[in-house]
């Protein structure tokens, strides 16, 4: 795959993947360097940092927190995912219902939700349930506010030949919105699985008795930075993989179902 | 004679101006007052305990009543609000900087445009603990995360803005001999703006975003942290206060920074 995208690019230089590899490689580096420099105990080397994230991962307690942020992760992502977006198909038909809606929703959306948590808190009790609810939230409000302006963009003549069709509301939806709004489905997909993500971690690290937004923290209060960077490490794969999935997932749909005559 | 319904269902039929005699702009606000109503007299009538919920008038008044208060205004308000304007100014500095340097050499874009693309994909916050335990619980690790959360966006829609400068355009500052300043300053900058000012105001956003977020989960000062010590505290009232003290804060920066770069945006002049 890489020598394919290699060959396409005969121009100049290296291939594409060579300038990214050499920054990263630069910025290991430059870690290593400066916290061989310094040798202090809050500032590890990366090797220490992996180090003790292997025997973090040999650790069943760290390993139940791990299971449960993804539980609990999957959850929220998948009801987010399903309410936002048939929530959105069914308001982005109506125009003015939408404009009368879509404000107090971007309003809320500019709001950093993170200061809202106290009142999951109160009213959800510390658990699965608050936080799981708050990075709901979190991700429910973009997929909505994306997937309303996707449903607004629906072609008028297409729309118009359901009508004359006499379609029902169900095919509707099924053969003309769906289709039409499924390339903004999957980038919504992608863009609202970071945000559930961190909602649920900024959550974690608010209160929690497990998961690894409490662990992050927990280690904070040992201050065991090697720890700390060997978690992170772990969250960035664990974020990165489905993302590049989803980033796949969405270049399908796309080459399927995008109008080639916008 | 009775009307007879339409036959055309309506999400063909032209945009009604009005439903049951009210705009929709009035509909918005119809919504609003029924949600605060509906809170307020939920909380009135004892159905909920205080400690869980307070009606909307305390909290609106017990945030008018911060407003007066001099340890409020200067600990969290004013020491937020510089900490979101230090993180606001150096992300559009190095953001605007690294978007152009991306735009000049082909190395640096396709080095860093993969970084630029996945970078909201990963929880930025993670990395909050390390900053507070190699630099303490101040301003710095609030700043430097904050700034880091927001350059990002400010890069990649100042990228796409010098993107899209006219090819013509190039070629004219090629031809007039000009020299990478001149070209800066009076093709590139003015071609971009309206991107770079698009990524500017969600600059401003992510920014108070990740100011408030970090004071929020731990610090010693500043409105997030009032918020989390009133919750601490099981001060129920103070907590909403500050919940809608910086609900309002947020909004009416992003409206404010919103309407005043819309005055610099040549292409909605």
């Amino acid at each position: 795959m890489s020598a394919g995208t290699a060959s396409r690019t005969p121009r100049r230089g290296a291939p594409a993947w060579v300038p990214p590899l050499v920054l990263a490689a630069v910025v290991v580096a430059a870690w290593t360097v400066t916290a061989a420099l310094a040798d202090s105990a809050v500032y590890p080397l990366p090797t220490e940092a992996l180090a003790s994230l292997r025997s973090d991962l040999g650790n069943s307690r760290f390993l139940e927190s791990v299971a449960d942020t993804a539980r609990v992760l999957l959850l929220s992502y998948a009801a987010a995912i399903a309410i936002g977006s048939i929530a959105g198909m069914l308001l982005g038909l109506s125009a003015f219902w939408s404009a009368a809606v879509l404000p107090v929703v971007y309003a809320l959306n500019s709001v950093p939700k993170i200061v809202l948590y106290p009142i999951f808190l109160l009213f959800l009790g510390i658990g699965d349930l608050s936080r799981g609810s708050f990075a709901f939230v979190s991700g429910v409000l973009p997929m909505f506010l994306i997937m309303v302006e996707a449903t607004a963009g629906v072609s008028r003549l297409h729309l118009r030949l359901a009508a004359s069709l006499g379609m029902s509301r169900w095919s509707l939806m099924r053969r003309i919105v769906v289709p039409s709004v499924l390339p903004s489905l999957a980038a919504a997909m992608r863009l609202c699985f970071g945000l559930t993500l961190i909602g649920l971690l900024l959550a974690e690290m608010f209160s929690g008795s497990s998961g690894l937004g409490y662990e992050l923290l927990r280690n904070l209060s040992l201050a065991r930075v090697e720890n700390i960077l060997g978690q992170v490490v772990l969250i960035g794969v664990l974020a990165l993989v489905p993302t590049l999935a989803l980033q796949q997932f969405e270049l399908r749909i796309r080459n399927r179902y995008e109008e080639v005559s916008a | 004679m009775r009307r007879r319904p339409s036959v055309v269902p309506s999400y063909v039929r032209p945009t009604p101006r009005r439903v049951a005699g009210l705009p929709a702009a009035a509909w918005t606000l119809v919504l609003v007052a029924a949600a605060v109503v509906a809170v307020e007299l939920y909380a009135r009538s004892g159905a909920v305990s205080r400690l869980d919920l307070i009606p909307v008038s305390e909290m609106a008044t017990r945030s008018l009543e911060l407003l007066g208060n001099r340890d409020f205004v200067v600990d969290a308000l004013l020491r937020s609000m510089v900490l979101i304007c230090a993180s606001f100014a150096a992300s559009a500095v190095v953001g605007v900087g690294v978007a152009y340097l991306m735009a000049r050499s082909r190395w640096v874009h396709r080095a860093v445009k993969p970084y630029v693309n996945v970078f909201y994909a990963l929880p930025i916050f993670a990395l909050y603990p390390v900053m507070v335990v190699m630099f303490g619980t101040g301003v710095v690790p609030i700043v430097l995360l904050a700034t880091l959360f927001s350059v990002v966006i400010v890069i990649s829609n100042a990228l796409v803005g010098f993107e899209s400068t006219p090819v013509i355009v190039t070629k004219l500052a090629r031809s007039l001999e000009m020299t990478r300043s001149q070209q800066l300053r009076k093709i590139l900058l003015p071609a971009a703006l309206p991107d770079i000012l698009a990524g500017l105001k969600l600059g401003l956003a992510y920014a108070i975003i990740a100011v408030l977020a970090t004071e929020f989960i731990l610090a010693t000062t500043g409105l997030g942290q009032v918020v989390n010590r009133a919750y601490n505290n099981f001060n129920t009232v103070d907590m909403y206060a500050g919940i809608l003290f910086v609900s309002a804060f947020a909004l009416l920066a992003n409206l404010a920074l919103g309407a005043a770069l819309r005055t610099f945006d040549w292409r909605r002049r």
